[in-house]
């Protein structure tokens, strides 16, 4: 077999960072395999698709030597972000910058972008579409496109779905299967059960950067299981593994209420959700989930009165009309942690979460500890993995002690032992009465966490079921609503 | 030096410059607001209209952001359809070229409060000779006149000086400059530990 | 933008946007040549018509376009008017000397920031913005990575405003503090906004050299922007109506035709 792409004794370092990302690393790839590399995030596996395609340093300032490489001629990148991969506004314009950049001739470039789309199944109706109109899963499936302009033997995906809804997600990797099968595939992932028929190889790497295991699916699983459960890399099978810890509280606090009746939320004079009429107890952990764009998020906006609504709402029977009327009862938990950090350190993060003087010394210490950032109290909050980020954002959630606590997508892009770290968290806080609203694609959640379950729908939620917690019985009926 | 700005450097630019375009343009009305008074309080913000030029040499680093950030800026502010027309664009250009002139006498080397300040004094003279030739300030009343210039020198340092490098070092504690700076010789020995 | 409003396809979107773009610069340094005002009042009104009759906008919108010029009309002229040096004093109120002088300079002041805000909204409301950036690679030779990271970060513009009203919601969910005072709140938006904003020009960069965009190569251009029949007519448009309206303005003055500029010192 030929090698199509290969580094040795490859030596990576960040500037400023203490530790080599990459210490003598070598790694060989052969004409036709479809590789999947993992890992814990940080550990490497994207910048190394950025060193085997000449990106690093290339374009990419970053240190690095080795002793050998090999670019492969033909290459071609797909990237995580749908909304960083364009430079034009256009579809037809987009696939045209990719055309120009290889000189082809203006008139046979309008056949080619139609071509181009009709391989990737992304036919419109007219090729002059603005691309932010395409759903995540088309942008991405536009990206194949021009990658597929390039001819390539040796194509890079870097997480490609990572952003993208599990519909989506399918169609992305029907449609590599289908254009790339004899092409080699270098593909990082972390939603891996779609794709692991797929792959032929495995290559698994330790937080450190050193190749752990290298060698066919089954092997990798058989052998190395225990590894990935301790580095939190997610594996088939890794929810049913998965043991919670009882955590028992019982200290409890005022039971709290929320109830609405012909609830409705406005984004720009048009309603975007409405709820005829729904109450929430204490000790409730409602999912919430649907397609993007079916109103979750309006409705979350809604409740916090971020966005204009009408009807009744109440909170412990006191009516909720304006903004001010929820300072201190709710609390809502963004996507992107980075928009809610105020500070320049994780200490004082957490400080200013604190309302009131008293030992919060101790207090900090206590947090810092159970978030496990006690090394990094110092640092920059934007300068922590992106699973710290996540756990500090839910914390100062905590610490302002609201009595309805909303999330969205808390858990999303996590490794599995933050995925279960914030969930724990959560749970503690229900058990102390806090009423949990959160918006989730993950049907494990749902189904080992949640007490109740909303199904939004174009804009209303259309199923309201009550789930017995922790009970195998509702998987079955779960998924005739969300699949 | 790499020769010339980097394809990340002027695209980093210009998306930096075109988000104060969109300040600008929410600000643009509010300027006018208090403009009328006739007493010149809108000149002590006149300053934030150089500020793209400055931030972005903090974080590039680079000879020549801070001319293309005032052209980005402006033309961001024009294409979005700002009320000052036409003459965003040219008072874009000289101020940035006014700016990047004291950068450049000091070899770009340095990036203190005290040459950002002298950069954004830079400026905030290109915009006065534009006003003299197209406003007939020089035909304002002589108090006028001074406290026109004054209240504009001060919003200039304030904004484009002391606002700009407060901004600028938020930025590094983050972390997020690493991405466009060059990487060092020190960097690359540090691999042959 | 573009986007804001839409309206029909007119001749004016034909025009070369590189010509469009010199023309309009060269009215520019034109109308700060213009010391007297009838002439500035003739300009304006060359101006002011083909902004009403050329954009292919409805009335409706062009007069909510042109609320702005109001404003820009009266606060660019009041200063002038008020605090202006002239000898005919017209009236006088503590620091206020209104003088016949600074009255006229006060005015063609305002008509000439209304014809530069009404120039810059005609060029934008009829030039999209790509293909001013392919004409300026293909007419004045702009380097290519000039004009794609240009055309790239006005795509990014809807993405940051959205991003800007989502970081407003956020930090008020957080609890920040009201008493901080202006400069600080706005720091704490811009280091969010512009943190995010440098990822993703940067992600950008990286994925368009990945698509193998390099400046200095010869390349193909999807659309090929020439000149027609329309430019001649746009340029002869402001020839001859300027033209005629600086000889009106000299035979018929029907305001006081003097330089407005203060020159009896």
């Amino acid at each position: 077999m030929t090698s199509v792409t290969s580094v040795r004794n490859l030596r990576l370092k960040f500037p400023g960072e203490s530790k080599m990302l990459f210490r003598d690393m070598s790694l060989s790839i052969n004409r036709g395999e479809k590789v999947l590399l993992l890992g814990t995030s940080g550990c490497g596996k994207s910048t190394l698709l950025q060193v085997l395609s000449g990106l690093v340093p290339r374009t990419i300032d970053i240190p690095m030597k080795c002793d050998d490489i090999q670019i492969p001629d033909q290459w071609g990148f797909v990237f995580q972000d749908p909304d960083t991969q364009f430079c034009m506004p256009y579809v037809d314009e987009e696939l045209a910058f990719v055309l120009e950049n290889l000189e082809v001739p203006r008139e046979e470039m309008s056949s080619k972008i139609c071509s181009l789309l009709k391989e990737v199944g992304l036919e419109l109706e007219n090729i002059h579409t603005p691309i932010q109109h395409l759903s995540g899963g088309m942008k991405q499936r536009l990206a194949i496109a021009s990658v597929l302009a390039l001819k390539p033997d040796v194509i890079f995906l870097d997480e490609p779905t990572a952003f993208i809804d599990e519909k989506g997600t399918e169609q992305i990797w029907e449609t590599v299967k289908r254009i790339w099968k004899d092409k080699t595939l270098i593909i990082v992932e972390h939603k891996i059960e779609k794709i692991l028929d797929f792959a032929d190889r495995l290559i698994v790497f330790t937080p450190d950067g050193e190749i752990l295991a290298d060698g066919n699916t089954s092997m990798v699983f058989t052998h190395y299981k225990e590894k990935f459960k301790e580095f939190g890399i997610w594996y088939p099978g890794a929810w049913d593994d998965y043991k919670r810890e009882p955590i028992m509280n019982n200290k409890k606090e005022l039971p709290n209420t929320m109830k609405l009746q012909i609830f409705k939320g406005y984004r720009n004079k048009e309603v975007k959700i409405v709820v005829d009429h729904l109450v929430v107890h204490s000790g409730e952990w409602v999912t919430i989930m649907g397609e993007n764009g079916a109103g979750k998020s309006s409705l979350l906006l809604a409740l916090m009165q971020l966005i204009k609504t009408s009807g009744d709402y109440f909170i412990n029977d006191v009516p909720i009309r304006k903004t001010k009327d929820i300072s201190g009862l709710l609390y809502l938990v963004f996507q992107n942690p980075e928009y809610q950090f105020l500070t320049n350190s994780v200490h004082d993060e957490i400080i200013y979460g604190l309302k009131n003087d008293q030992e919060i010394e101790s207090d900090v210490k206590e947090i810092l500890s159970s978030l496990e950032l006690t090394s990094k109290k110092e640092q920059h909050p934007y300068q922590l993995s992106v699973g710290q980020k996540r756990r500090l954002s839910v914390a100062t959630a905590f610490l302002q002690k609201p009595n309805i606590l909303l999330l969205d997508e808390p858990t999303f892009g996590q490794d599995s032992l933050n995925t279960f770290k914030i969930l724990e968290m959560i749970e503690q806080e229900r058990q102390k009465g806090t009423i949990i609203l959160m918006v989730t694609h993950d049907h494990h959640i749902t189904e080992r966490f949640a007490t109740r379950l909303w199904e939004v729908q174009n804009g209303r939620i259309v199923t309201d079921l009550q789930l017995n917690k922790g009970g195998n019985v509702q998987r079955g009926i779960l998924h005739e609503f969300i699949i | 030096m790499q020769k010339g700005l980097k394809l990340t450097d002027i695209l980093v630019t210009i998306v930096i410059s075109i988000a104060f375009g969109i300040l600008y343009k929410i600000w643009g009305p509010l300027y006018y607001a208090v403009k009328p008074f006739g007493l010149h309080i809108d000149q002590l913000i006149y300053g934030m209209w150089f500020m793209a030029a400055t931030v972005a040499f903090l974080i590039i680093r680079k000879p020549g952001v801070a001319l293309l950030a005032e052209i980005a800026a402006s033309s961001g502010e024009f294409l979005m359809g700002s009320e000052f027309g036409l003459e965003v664009l040219l008072y874009g250009l000289i101020q940035g070229l006014f700016a990047e002139f004291i950068l450049f006498a000091f070899r770009y080397k340095r990036f203190d409060l005290f040459i950002i300040s002298l950069a954004a004094l830079g400026s905030c003279a290109g915009s006065l000779i534009m006003d003299f030739y197209k406003g007939y300030i020089g035909d304002l009343s002589t108090w006028n006149l001074t406290l026109f210039i004054v209240f504009r020198i001060i919003g200039s340092i304030l904004f484009t000086g002391l606002f700009a490098v407060s901004i600028a070092k938020a930025l590094e504690a983050t972390g997020v400059t690493n991405l466009v700076r060059s990487s060092s010789k020190k960097d690359h020995e540090a691999l042959d530990q | 933008m573009n986007s804001l409003f839409s309206g029909k396809y007119t001749w004016l979107h034909s025009i070369n946007p590189s010509l469009k773009l010199l023309t309009i610069l060269g009215l520019f340094i034109l109308a700060i040549n213009i010391h007297y005002l009838n002439f500035m009042v003739g300009f304006s009104c060359v101006i002011l018509t083909l902004f009403i009759f050329g954009t292919g906008y409805s009335y409706k919108q062009l007069l909510l376009l042109s609320l702005p010029f109001l404003f820009v009309f009266l606060s660019t002229s009041s200063s002038m008017i008020l605090f202006g040096k002239g000898e005919t004093i017209l009236f006088k109120w503590a620091y206020i000397q209104i003088s016949e002088e600074s009255l006229i300079r006060g005015i063609h002041l305002g008509f000439r920031a209304l014809s530069f805000a009404i120039l810059g909204l005609i060029f934008a409301l009829t030039t999209k913005p790509v293909m001013l950036f392919y004409s300026l690679m293909q007419q004045l030779k702009l380097p290519p990575k000039f004009a794609y990271s240009f055309m790239a970060a006005i795509r990014l513009i809807p993405i940051m405003i959205e991003e800007y009203q989502i970081i407003i919601n956020a930090q008020r969910v957080r609890g920040i503090e009201q008493k901080n005072h202006l400069l600080k709140k706005i720091e704490r938006l811009a280091i969010p906004l512009l943190s995010q904003s440098i990822r993703r020009a940067y992600r950008i960069a990286v994925s368009m050299e990945a698509k193998r965009f390099q400046s200095n190569r010869k390349r193909t251009f999807y659309y090929e922007v020439g000149f027609s029949r329309n430019d001649l007519i746009f340029l002869c448009y402001f020839f001859v109506l300027i033209g005629l309206a600086y000889l009106l303005s000299n035979h018929y003055p029907f305001l006081p035709n003097t330089d407005v500029r203060y020159l009896s010192d």
